[in-house]
């Protein structure tokens, strides 16, 4: 678990930013609706990424919007029915491209600010 | 699933509380999240509370404004939003009016239906104001194409005792008008009947006017060509015979040729020297072609003889009233000064385009203000339509103020919607108007003055199109204050929202005003109807509507012997009676409705009136033998002329009903004696005394020297006539005297053939006259029925016109009671469900409608008649022998509309009825 050690404001700018890199990489794996995405987000980070209702669905349609993920309605038998999320080609480019550059960012942090991933 | 619903109404009132209104797919997937969480947190083992209060925490930890942006992204609101966006962004007051005339074009190009209809209403109401207006403006409001026209005025003689309202004027009292300072300067005439002669040409009758040299400078209008009469000239000169032609004249008859002025017009034998052609389109007074120079002194003629007219300019500073007043005083002097000729006689000034429109001026007012009506109704039938339509984008219009429109928005694209309908429509009505009007100026069956200068103008499109766009404007503002203001309050017994009553009110007072205005456009056609018909049947005391009449003119040097005028004369319908097809024939000096020269008389063996002026006045005309058969005249006692009365013959008359009536009270007239004093009748009417043997040696009296004062001459009544109608529509037949033309001759006689058919009787006419009188021109010829329909084509125009309308009115209104109550019935659903479970049988809730209806209507006919009463003075102008107050045409009317009405509301009573109660109570 990356416990980052900057200064509020700029953790929370930072939080903004990946929001888009949390869900898309998360779809990457596997198709989800809304309440499992930001559920695994919370659990696999640890309980420091968390959105909240509103947040996360205003990310899921701006995300929806640009074409990077696409969503449907699915009903199982037994379930109410629930809307999934998939990501696009397009997505999955986006999120090459976001992975690269978190990485150098992250590179940067450790070179120059001497962060340490725990 | 109760906690769902749970779920999701709090969801709602979240939302909404933070100013949003999200599509239902998104609150699905909002509660789907807090089920989800909800069930996560009882597998981890919490208690119901906990989980319950985890949701609602993560419910209110939410910032429902970040979903702003995707709520609008919904594809229903789409489109509202992207205007609503561009709108905020550009920020520019221009680009938001584009923008919001864009998509108002946009939504009707979706929904064509409802603009069609409104514009096709709003193109008819503009294209009918527009033509009426460019009528109207052409033919009354346009000033007189003279210098100042509104100084202009023309003079009357009236006289009570004689029933005399509108007569011409005596030439001597003229001249003392004339010298008033309050006129600047005054012309007069006299018309003469003018046979043209030219070389080479047919012999034509040329209208005439005999004129004092001044007349063109008291209107101000020279000649085109050529100097006219001199300015600053005398008023007549009795040696040297000048005229003036007019443009008409010139290019028809003289194919425009320059030449024309200096050379010599014959006319009646005499020749003029033309000074000069008129301008184009100058016919003052009416249809005039040549104007003589008057060759006598006016003053020097007699006060007794009315036969001129005249045209007056008031001077600079001095009004109508002013001139009135001070020719009373005048002709009270006169009367004073010279009681045997002017005691009882006055003087009318008229404004001259008063004078000039007779009957159209009333006529035309009463039908701008019918079609303004219409327009009125047309604009409340839009006003109705622009309502329902508003009211039902009350939900589209509430989501637009929940996502942050203002109200300014809102009001700029109804605004759009609206200024797009109206322009739309007066484009529409613009082109009807302008390809209507050249085709109703060449379908009208009369000659209005001025109107075939009518051309749609500026004015008249500004006048429709700020009507039209004014109104409409103003009624899409209406339904948008109302939506904008009222609360959406349902109202629980009857289902219905606040802003609906609101709407029902003014959508029953727009119903009431299109009610009220059919009711008064139906009315006055009603009573126009009833004016033509009492026109049709008012007796005429003749049967010849397919007798063919013309008028023939016996003047100039070869006819200055009387004899021979009267012997021609005679000799021409005797050959006409001789040709093949005629059955009957003969001549008279005045056709029926018009009326006769007067004059004084006597009774022989009953004592003379004291003064000569006492004397009772009747008419007097000349009539030829076969003229009372021609005409289908009946006769009452003795006989008509034959043509053994003859001039050397003993005087002989025939009287009319009326006249033995008043007259002769034993019932006895045939065989009584008449007596009559010569006076003047007409400029050159002649009595027995001129025209008997007279001795070879004495000269024939000079053919316009004045008629002189003789003693008294003696006629035996032969025969009284039933009345034939010698006055016009409306005024009752006046005791008539008629002599034999004969005995009793005049230049000019109109000649009624009956005959088989028209064309042998036009044939007729014409080889008569070229066997008897060669050189003499034939006037028109037209049936008695043609001339009849002629003198009630005006108001028979007007009421066909009023009918069309009040139809249209009619229909309009209808629909304005259909649509309201199928609205008002499909709102009230619930109210009905309600009256139907609790029992009311479907024919009560039928009956209630109706009855709401019938309030209604009943509401706008009583508005209509008091319409009718403000608009009483207009309409007692133009209709005759019927109160504007008429009971039948009132009754009709009325009736006709309610039935209409009902009618209208008869489908959405019947939906009404067959409400399901379920259904209905379900509605909500």
């Amino acid at each position: 678990m990356t416990k980052l050690l900057l200064d509020r404001s700029a953790i929370e700018a930072a939080k903004k930013g990946s929001a888009d890199l949390f869900i898309l990489a998360l779809l990457d794996d596997d198709d989800h609706h809304g309440y499992e995405i930001g559920r695994q987000i919370e659990l696999r980070s640890g309980g420091d990424v968390r959105f909240t209702m509103a947040s996360l669905y205003a990310t899921l349609y701006r995300l929806e919007e640009r074409s990077l993920i696409k969503g449907r309605w699915v009903e199982k038998a037994g379930q109410r029915r629930r809307r999934y999320y998939r990501i696009t080609d397009s997505g999955r480019a986006m999120l090459a491209t976001q992975r690269e550059d978190w990485a150098r960012f992250i590179v940067a942090l450790t070179q120059v600010a001497g962060v340490r991933p725990a | 699933m109760t906690s769902s619903i749970q779920f999701r109404s709090e969801i709602e009132r979240r939302v909404a509380k933070s100013g949003l209104v999200l599509p239902d797919a998104t609150l699905d997937e909002l509660v789907a999240y807090l089920d989800d969480l909800h069930a996560a947190a009882l597998e981890e083992g919490v208690s119901a509370d906990e989980a319950r209060r985890r949701a609602m925490t993560a419910l209110e930890e939410s910032a429902f404004s970040l979903l702003q942006r995707h709520a609008a992204q919904h594809p229903d609101r789409r489109q509202a939003a992207r205007a609503d966006l561009v709108a905020q962004s550009a920020g520019g007051r221009s680009l938001n009016v584009m923008s919001a005339v864009r998509l108002a074009i946009r939504q009707f190009q979706q929904h064509p239906s409802f603009a069609i209809v409104t514009v096709m209403v709003l193109g008819l109401g503009v294209g009918a104001a527009t033509t009426v207006f460019t009528i109207v403006d052409s033919v009354v409001l346009r000033p007189l194409p003279y210098a100042q026209p509104d100084q202009l005025v023309t003079l009357w003689d009236t006289n009570t005792e004689k029933g005399l309202a509108h007569d011409p004027l005596s030439p001597v009292n003229f001249m003392d008008d004339r010298a008033l300072p309050v006129f600047k300067d005054a012309a007069a005439w006299w018309r003469p009947s003018v046979n043209l002669v030219d070389p080479g040409q047919d012999p034509v009758r040329v209208t005439t006017i005999e004129v004092s040299g001044n007349l063109f400078e008291v209107l101000g209008v020279g000649p085109q060509l050529g100097t006219g009469f001199p300015t600053g000239g005398p008023l007549y000169v009795t040696n040297e015979l000048i005229c003036v032609i007019s443009d008409r004249l010139w290019r028809t008859r003289y194919s425009s040729d320059p030449s024309i002025v200096g050379r010599p017009l014959v006319l009646n034998g005499i020749p003029y020297l033309v000074q000069g052609v008129m301008p184009a389109k100058f016919n003052y007074p009416d249809d005039i072609d040549v104007w003589q120079r008057l060759r006598w002194p006016m003053e020097r003629h007699s006060r007794d003889a009315h036969f001129m007219e005249a045209v007056a300019r008031l001077a600079p500073g001095k009004t109508i009233g002013e001139a009135q007043a001070a020719i009373d005083s005048l002709t009270a002097r006169l009367a004073a000064e010279f009681p045997i000729t002017n005691k009882g006689w006055g003087r009318r000034v008229i404004p001259l385009l008063d004078e000039q429109l007779g009957y159209y001026r009333p006529a035309l007012m009463v039908l701008f203000g019918a079609v303004g009506l219409l327009l009125i109704i047309g604009c409340l039938n839009v006003a109705s339509l622009l309502l329902t339509r508003a009211l039902s984008r009350e939900k589209e219009i509430a989501v637009r103020v929940a996502m942050g429109a203002s109200p300014r928005q809102l009001i700029v694209q109804l605004l759009a919607e609206s200024a797009v309908l109206s322009v739309a429509g007066a484009v529409v009505g613009t082109v009807a108007a302008i390809v209507t009007l050249p085709l109703l100026v060449s379908m009208m069956p009369v000659t209005i003055p001025r109107l075939e200068e009518a051309a749609v103008d500026g004015r008249a499109l500004g006048l429709g199109l700020a009507v039209i766009i004014g109104t409409t404007i103003f009624f899409g503002l209406v339904p948008a204050l109302v939506l904008l203001r009222s609360q959406i309050v349902n109202d629980l017994r009857t289902g219905e929202r606040g802003s609906s009553r609101g709407a029902r009110t003014i959508y029953s007072v727009l119903v009431v005003g299109e009610v009220a205005l059919a009711c008064a456009l139906l009315v006055s056609s009603g009573l126009l109807v009833r004016t033509v018909s009492q026109m049709m049947d008012t007796p005429t005391g003749i049967d010849a509507a397919d007798v063919v009449v013309t008028s023939v003119q016996l003047s100039g040097r070869d006819y200055a012997d009387w004899r021979k005028t009267g012997r021609v004369h005679g000799a021409i319908i005797d050959n006409i009676r001789r040709q093949p097809g005629v059955i009957a024939a003969g001549g008279s000096n005045f056709l029926p409705f018009e009326v006769g020269w007067r004059g004084g008389f006597g009774i022989a063996g009953e004592p003379a009136a004291a003064r000569p002026e006492d004397a009772p006045q009747v008419q007097y005309h000349s009539v030829s033998d076969g003229y009372f058969e021609s005409l289908g005249a009946a006769l009452a006692q003795g006989r008509a002329f034959a043509p053994t009365d003859e001039m050397d013959t003993a005087g002989v008359v025939v009287v009319n009903e009326s006249f033995a009536q008043r007259f002769f009270s034993d019932g006895r007239a045939v065989g009584r004696v008449i007596t009559t004093t010569s006076g003047a009748i007409g400029p050159l009417g002649l009595n027995l005394v001129r025209i008997r043997p007279r001795d070879p040696g004495t000269p024939p009296p000079a053919a316009n020297a004045p008629p002189v004062h003789t003693p008294p001459t003696s006629f035996e009544v032969i025969g009284v006539v039933k009345d034939v109608r010698n006055a016009p529509f409306g005024q009752p037949v006046e005791p008539a005297l008629y002599f034999t033309t004969r005995q009793y001759t005049f230049r000019e006689q109109f000649v009624t053939v009956r005959a088989a058919d028209r064309a042998s009787a036009v044939a007729a006419i014409r080889n008569a006259l070229q066997q008897e009188a060669p050189n003499v021109p034939m006037g028109v010829a037209r049936t008695w029925g043609e001339r009849f329909s002629i003198r009630t084509a005006e108001p028979r125009l007007l009421m066909t016109i009023l009918l069309f309308f009040g139809a249209l009115a009619g229909l309009l209104a209808a629909l304005g009671v259909y649509g309201l109550f199928s609205w008002s019935v499909a709102l009230r659903k619930r109210e009905l469900a309600i009256r139907l479970t609790l029992g009311a049988r479907p024919a009560e809730v039928g009956a209630l409608v109706v009855r709401q209806s019938a309030i209604l209507v009943v509401s706008g006919l009583a508005a209509g008649i008091v319409i009718i009463r403000l608009a009483e003075g207009a309409l007692t102008r133009v209709v005759f022998g019927v109160s504007p107050s008429d009971a039948t045409a009132l009754i009709t009317a009325s009736s006709l509309l309610l039935i209409a009405a009902l009618i209208a509301c008869v489908p959405p009573a019947l939906r009404a009825m067959r409400v399901d109660p379920v259904e209905g109570l379900r509605a909500e």
